[in-house]
């Protein structure tokens, strides 16, 4: 007893230290951003088709903006796809300063603090599900009180890949709104995971996030599958099987409690005020949108101009996406067939058996869904792989084991510090052409399907290795 | 690199014990291939190196690929009377210079007038002589981002004289470019003859009726090098600006708002006459690179060579390393390869790629001399500038065979030379599309033959074929190392044992970013200093910068001691970055890529701890760590590049070296050469993590 006290104290210490050495971090991420912004030198990172995507760009936006103060709708020309709300949050801050040009200062502001607050609320996320994982390994009787120093602190370390991941910082200084839309993800993943109470889930949080991320870049709307799954079954654990063997060897009284909760039943009642939510939050969304485009064809054009747009693949101005060439080459003919075909192969395909075969583990399912969206996006940009990157370190208590890590790193950097070359090769130097571009994408994309794909056969190798130990020890 | 960290991975996974089932035989050749990588990676650098010396003998004889071309199709128009035009001009200036000393202006006001008497619009326009200016990074941008707007002085600028000849048949959305660079002040009398040229061809275009693209004759005024008034001249063109330059306050030639445009360049050339040739014909000599290794297409070389040799009789060479020529251990690689093609002749009489031994000695000088101003990335003349905006274009500089008083070859010089141009400018004419169906990857071993791009990336890749290979046997050695020294870190992280080592590595790139970004706050440094103090200054920063980042633990490499990181995996990443910085480069600017991995790849190879080495006494270890010694010491930037001066015939070894170095880096730097990025940021870097692991304290 006495020893476990001490325990605790010391591992107290540790977590006082450690959080004191990651505010320090992240402080100097936020400075870090502020040279960055402040650098005299104009990178001219804005105009980087990795950073802004005809949804993301900012400079779109302050167009837009600027249209609608001129009394025109901000979807006339095919400037703006963006929301209207996002519009009048942050069009303000893109008028003219005073000398001629806009004040992007203040702007890059607002995208540095929601940054810190998603890095925060990853951390809490984070924390949570450290917590889950100690518990269920407890319950499973694998963890010694003493020997779980060997847990990583999964909320330290994701948020601090969020902030210092490089991804991250190029959007946020490169004046894309990916770090608002990647905010609203992680606050509905917050929502659904934390508690408010001992039962009690942020559920109008956890709706508002999934909404309003859906709202800003509709390919979100697939984290409805892990939210349910979260408040229905609860956090991350291992396959359910394997409590009902546990419970099985130890068939004592004394256990009845836990094996009570690790029994729990889809909770029907969590789900429905979350669909609830839902509903509130979308209609209130509608109305805002309705009422701030009320003059210039009201929801029909902003459906058209914001969903129909990302949908139908407008625009094929060149990115990091594989999308752009194909469909600049297809024929008109068969264009509606491939779109159909892309855009469903992700649901069929990839969102329904994830979904069965890794429920036990909502988080991680959502970590999926939004990895491989972002690769299959039809206008993804660097910010969206900085959001699967940080949820991804969420889980690396369970991946330690991931095959071929130092590889798939190598290659990020690669095609990441190949994209700007091949980008310049094309387009100012002459010397290369759209080829050249897009093979880099297929390349990058290529890595990002090995990265999930590896990051989900350790997870499911990790649920094997837990069916073997705790097999072994039932043997015993 | 794919392929083989994934045969690493898959010998880790057999290690394991678990039961695999047979691999693919692809899987079982990589497993090969990474367990043999020693063997492996000798024969693969030494077939890079061969493949280098066997390229002259690769190299291809040019063609016409682009058919609307046509060159020497149609018969030249340009009459003598064309030709005495040009040399009424050049007697004109020559008096005019005469009489009025010193007056510059005055001189492009003559040629103003000539221009405007044959019908052509013209232009004066004022430009900024620029000074060395810190932009490596903005090689990455294109040429219209950064226009800096400064202060203007009145005391120097220069003024382009420029005529504009509209085509009959033109729409006025295309045209080309004819540039003589011409220093009003003083001028020679050499360049006068270009002006000649020049000038008895635009007597011929102001009449033809076949004209179809604008042709705009630029006299660039060279007081301030060639370069600087062509890319002055060019930024105007293509980048107007709105504001009101103070440069027209002060003024005597009235420049204002008369700036006039032709459409898009499909062609440029730049004209240049100097210094007699030693030889009694004349010589005309083709420069075509631009910065960082960018070669116009290659059917505008063809055009001018085919034009050159087999219509107007000129002898046509490209620049070589002189000193190459005499060397005795090229020859003796000429004679064997001739021999060894003499043997396959023998053996089968359809194999041809013998070639003389004296004709390999030229090939190899060319080609050393293509490698070595591409590797520069230094623009070779004012062709440059164009290549910024993706115009084609080159630099012909004619050395005549006769004195400048001697008038009646003068004439016949003319003649010959604007009926080259002629003809050159008729096959651009005939263009519908920019020029595509050429190389612009290539070097070239002779003005008619070529070594494409598909060929001279063999050499390349062969040549770091070797480092995934080894950086995969080094990874699956350093894992095994790790798991049996400490047991309990083999349970956790099994595949994330890089992480250390990839920390190391990252702090030393980045102190390389850093150390590559220091020389544009040395030169904010009020005061004059000498070149040899600003290098003082960079290698002090440098090294006290290095001595604190080796100081932080955690990302020194030398503070492994306590994490018990092992060699062989620091070795492991510092050979990957390596590969990407390579690869990487190879793409921006191959020149520098292959010089640079001729000099990384054994570095990185052989690098190794000297302490066990020197601890075991055995001549094979000793000889090794011996030659990573060597290796480390010539990898060094600086002495790199006191032995290349060394080798070119300037010995300089002292105090005067840093200065040097310095000089030539600021050249690197002011032409926005990517070289100096490679040099900073990968060569530099893993230089010192190579000198970390010879160090390691294992």
């Amino acid at each position: 007893m006495k020893e476990k006290k001490k325990d605790d104290g010391e591992m107290a210490e540790e977590l006082e230290k450690n959080s004191y050495r990651f505010w320090i971090w992240s402080i100097a991420s936020m400075i870090f951003r502020f040279c960055i912004i402040l650098f005299p030198e104009n990178i001219n990172l804005s105009s980087r088709p990795e950073l802004s995507t005809p949804l993301t760009s900012l400079c779109r936006l302050a167009e837009g903006y600027w249209l609608k103060q001129a009394s025109m709708s901000p979807y006339s020309g095919s400037m703006y796809h963006g929301s209207p709300l996002l519009l009048s949050l942050l069009g303000p801050l893109t008028v003219h300063g005073i000398e001629g040009q806009w004040n992007h200062h203040l702007c890059s502001l607002v995208f540095v603090v929601s940054d810190i607050l998603s890095a925060v609320l990853l951390r809490a996320t984070g924390q949570q599900l450290e917590k889950a994982y100690r518990l269920n390994l407890r319950r499973l009787g694998l963890l010694k009180a003493s020997r779980d120093r060997g847990i990583l602190p999964c909320g330290d370390i994701a948020a601090l890949v969020y902030l210092w991941n490089p991804f991250t910082i190029l959007s946020c200084v490169g004046l894309s709104t990916s770090p608002i839309e990647n905010l609203a993800v992680i606050v509905s993943l917050y929502g659904a995971v934390t508690r408010k109470q001992l039962f009690e889930r942020r559920v109008p949080l956890a709706a508002f996030g999934l909404i309003m991320a859906t709202h800003l870049s509709l390919y979100p709307a697939t984290l409805v599958i892990p939210l349910i799954f979260l408040l229905g079954y609860g956090l991350d654990a291992p396959p359910r099987k394997l409590f009902l063997q546990t419970r099985d060897r130890e068939g004592e009284p004394g256990q009845d409690k836990l094996t009570r909760t690790t029994q729990l039943p889809f909770l029907w009642k969590t789900v429905l005020h979350f669909v609830f939510w839902v509903l509130v939050w979308s209609i209130y969304v509608l109305v805002l949108c309705s009422l701030s485009l009320k003059q210039y064809g009201g929801l029909e054009e902003m459906f058209k101009r914001t969903y129909g747009f990302i949908l139908n693949i407008e625009d094929l101005s060149p990115n990091i996406g594989v999308f752009w060439y194909f469909f600049a080459e297809a024929f008109d003919f068969s264009r509606n067939y491939f779109l159909i075909v892309f855009q469903i192969y992700m649901f069929l395909s990839i969102l329904l058996p994830l979904a069965r075969r890794l429920k036990h583990r909502p988080c991680f399912i959502a970590f999926v869904y939004l990895a491989f969206s972002s690769i299959l996006k039809s206008y993804p940009s660097v910010g969206d792989a900085a959001l699967y990157l940080s949820l991804w370190a969420l889980f690396v208590n369970e991946l330690t084991d991931m095959k071929h890590s130092f590889f798939i790193f190598c290659g990020y950097i690669g095609f990441s510090l190949l994209s700007p070359v091949m980008h310049n090769l094309w387009i100012w130097r002459g010397t290369g052409n759209a080829n050249f571009y897009y093979a880099n994408a297929m390349g990058y994309a290529c890595f990002q399907f090995m990265f999930v794909e590896e990051s989900v056969s350790a997870m499911l190798n990790h649920d094997q290795a837990l069916k073997k130990a705790t097999a072994e020890m039932t043997k015993n | 690199m794919a392929a083989d960290n994934r045969y690493e991975e898959e010998e880790v996974r057999t290690d394991d014990g678990s039961p695999i089932t047979k691999p693919r035989p692809i899987v079982r050749l990589g497993i090969f291939l990474v367990a043999h990588s020693p063997v492996f990676s000798v024969v693969f650098s030494a077939a890079g190196v061969l493949a280098l010396l066997l390229l002259p003998l690769l190299a291809k004889n040019t063609y016409i690929s682009e058919n609307a071309l046509m060159p020497g199709s149609a018969r030249s128009m340009l009459s003598n009377r064309d030709a005495s035009d040009g040399s009424k001009l050049v007697k004109d200036i020559k008096n005019f210079r005469l009489n009025h000393e010193g007056q510059g202006v005055e001189v492009q006001r003559l040629i103003g007038k000539y221009m405007s008497e044959m019908v052509a619009e013209v232009y004066y326009q004022k430009f900024q002589p620029e000074g060395n200016q810190f932009h490596p990074l903005h090689f990455f941008s294109g040429p219209a981002s950064y226009t800096l707007l400064r202060n203007v002085s009145c005391a120097s600028y220069g003024v382009n004289v420029v005529g504009i000849i509209r085509a009959p048949r033109g729409d006025g959305k295309e045209s080309i470019v004819l540039v003589t660079p011409y220093d009003f002040i003083n001028g020679g009398d050499y360049e006068d003859l270009s002006l000649g040229v020049v000038s008895s061809l635009f007597s011929l275009l102001s009449r033809v009726t076949w004209l179809s693209k604008d042709i705009i004759w630029l006299v660039a005024d060279s007081r301030y090098g060639d370069y600087r008034p062509v890319a002055a001249w060019l930024a105007e063109y293509h980048t107007p600006s709105f504001k009101v330059s103070d440069q027209l306050k002060c003024d005597e030639l009235n420049t204002a708002d008369n700036f006039r445009r032709a459409g898009t360049v499909a062609a440029a050339l730049v004209l240049k006459v100097d210094g007699r040739s030693e030889r009694f014909e004349d010589i005309l000599s083709i420069y075509a690179d631009a910065s960082n290794g960018q070669m116009p297409n290659l059917d505008l070389i063809n055009v001018v060579n085919y034009l050159a040799v087999h219509r107007q009789g000129f002898h046509v060479k490209v620049e070589k390393v002189v000193s190459l020529l005499s060397s005795s251990w090229l020859k003796i690689v000429g004679e064997i390869f001739e021999a060894v093609g003499k043997v396959a002749h023998t053996l089968n009489p359809d194999w041809k790629f013998g070639i003389p031994a004296a004709e390999y000695i030229e090939g190899s000088a060319t080609l050393a001399s293509s490698l070595y101003s591409q590797a520069f990335g230094i623009p070779t003349g004012p062709h440059g500038a164009f290549r910024d905006y993706q115009v084609d274009a080159i630099t012909l500089k004619i050395s005549p065979g006769f004195p400048p008083d001697s008038k009646a070859r003068q004439h016949d010089f003319f003649l010959r030379g604007s009926q080259l141009l002629e003809g050159t400018i008729r096959s651009v004419n005939n263009l519908l599309e920019k020029f595509h169906q050429s190389f612009f990857l290539y070097l070239l071993t002779s003005p008619s033959k070529f070594i494409s791009v598909g060929v001279y990336m063999i050499a390349f890749a062969l040549l770091v074929a070797s480092l995934p290979m080894v950086a995969a046997s080094l990874y699956v050695d350093g894992c095994k190392a790790l798991t049996k020294s400490t047991h309990n870190s083999a349970e956790n992280f099994k595949s994330w044992k890089w992480l250390d080592a990839a920390k190391q590595v990252f702090a030393l790139h980045l102190l390389g970013f850093i150390v590559t970004l220091l020389p544009y706050f040395i030169c904010q440094v009020p005061g004059q200093h000498s070149p040899r103090n600003r290098s003082i200054m960079w290698g002090t920063t440098s090294s006290l910068l290095l001595v604190t980042f080796v100081t932080i633990p955690g990302c020194s490499p030398f503070s492994s001691r306590l994490h018990g990181t092992n060699w062989a995996i620091l070795k492991s990443v510092t050979i990957s970055a390596a590969f990407i910085g390579l690869c990487l480069m190879s793409i921006i600017n191959f020149a520098t890529a292959e010089i640079g991995a001729l000099l990384l790849v054994p570095t990185c190879l052989l690098a190794q701890p000297i302490k066990p080495a020197l601890r075991s006494r055995r001549v094979k270890s000793l000889l090794g760590a011996f030659c990573s010694m060597v290796l480390v010491t010539i990898g060094f930037p600086v002495i790199f590049f006191a032995i290349t001066k060394g080798l070119v015939g300037e010995g300089l070894v002292g105090l005067s070296l840093g200065g040097e170095f310095w000089t030539w880096l600021e050249s690197l730097w002011a032409w926005k050469s990517a070289t100096y990025l490679y040099i900073g940021m990968v060569h530099l870097p893993c230089w010192l993590l190579c000198v970390c692991i010879l160090f390691h304290p294992s």
